[in-house]
């Protein structure tokens, strides 16, 4: 059990990412093309935000 | 099953009971107020937010008085009904394992699964008071 925990911060990230994007997906919109296109815009959004913010903090480890 | 549509107050659909049962299981808010699929998406999702909090051994918020932003975080953590309450019924360690390399992000998952069902008991409200298609 204990093994199956991932300790990776971008998989960590990328499954709260998605975790997140299809609650608010399907508490903000009825349709379903809509749920899929606010659910695609939330992960790139979190992910790719994530990513951007980690890369601006790279030369101020501390 | 078809969901409900339609921007109307459910007359025979109490809100303070759909609210009640939305912070007691997530989901079942929707579920009483007859939005069986979209009540078990929430179920899945909320539950399995709470699990893997758990699981990266965060910690179930308690209010200490020489932290006040605990009051907040307690508040959120409770948000998530039954789940905590049978989490800190049935956990080895409710405080979570602050050593434990997750642990600062079991602690953001258990946050984030009371504040979904929070808002998950607004949801039921407004759905029941017509506020909401």
């Amino acid at each position: 059990m204990i093994a199956l925990i991932p300790t990776d911060h971008f998989v960590i990230m990328t499954l709260y990412a998605l975790l997140v994007s299809a609650f608010f997906s399907l508490l903000w919109r009825q349709d379903r093309r809509e749920r899929w296109k606010l659910f695609a815009t939330l992960v790139a959004s979190l992910v790719l935000g994530g990513l951007a913010v980690a890369w601006l903090m790279y030369p101020f480890p501390r | 099953m078809s969901e409900k549509n339609q921007s109307v107050a459910l007359p025979d659909r109490s809100p303070v009971l759909a609210m009640a049962l939305a912070w007691a299981v997530p989901g079942l808010g929707h579920f009483y107020l007859g939005r069986r699929r979209t009540a078990a998406a929430f179920l899945v999702i909320v539950t399995a937010t709470f699990l893997i909090g758990l699981s990266f051994q965060g910690r179930l918020y308690s209010i200490e008085r020489e932290q006040p932003l605990t009051i907040l975080a307690t508040f959120a953590v409770y948000g998530a009904g039954l789940w905590n309450v049978a989490a800190r019924a049935f956990s080895e360690n409710p405080v979570g394992m602050i050593l434990a390399p997750t642990y600062e992000y079991g602690c953001a998952f258990l946050l984030t699964a009371g504040l979904m069902n929070l808002l998950l008991i607004l949801d039921a409200h407004d759905i029941a008071r017509g506020r909401k298609p």
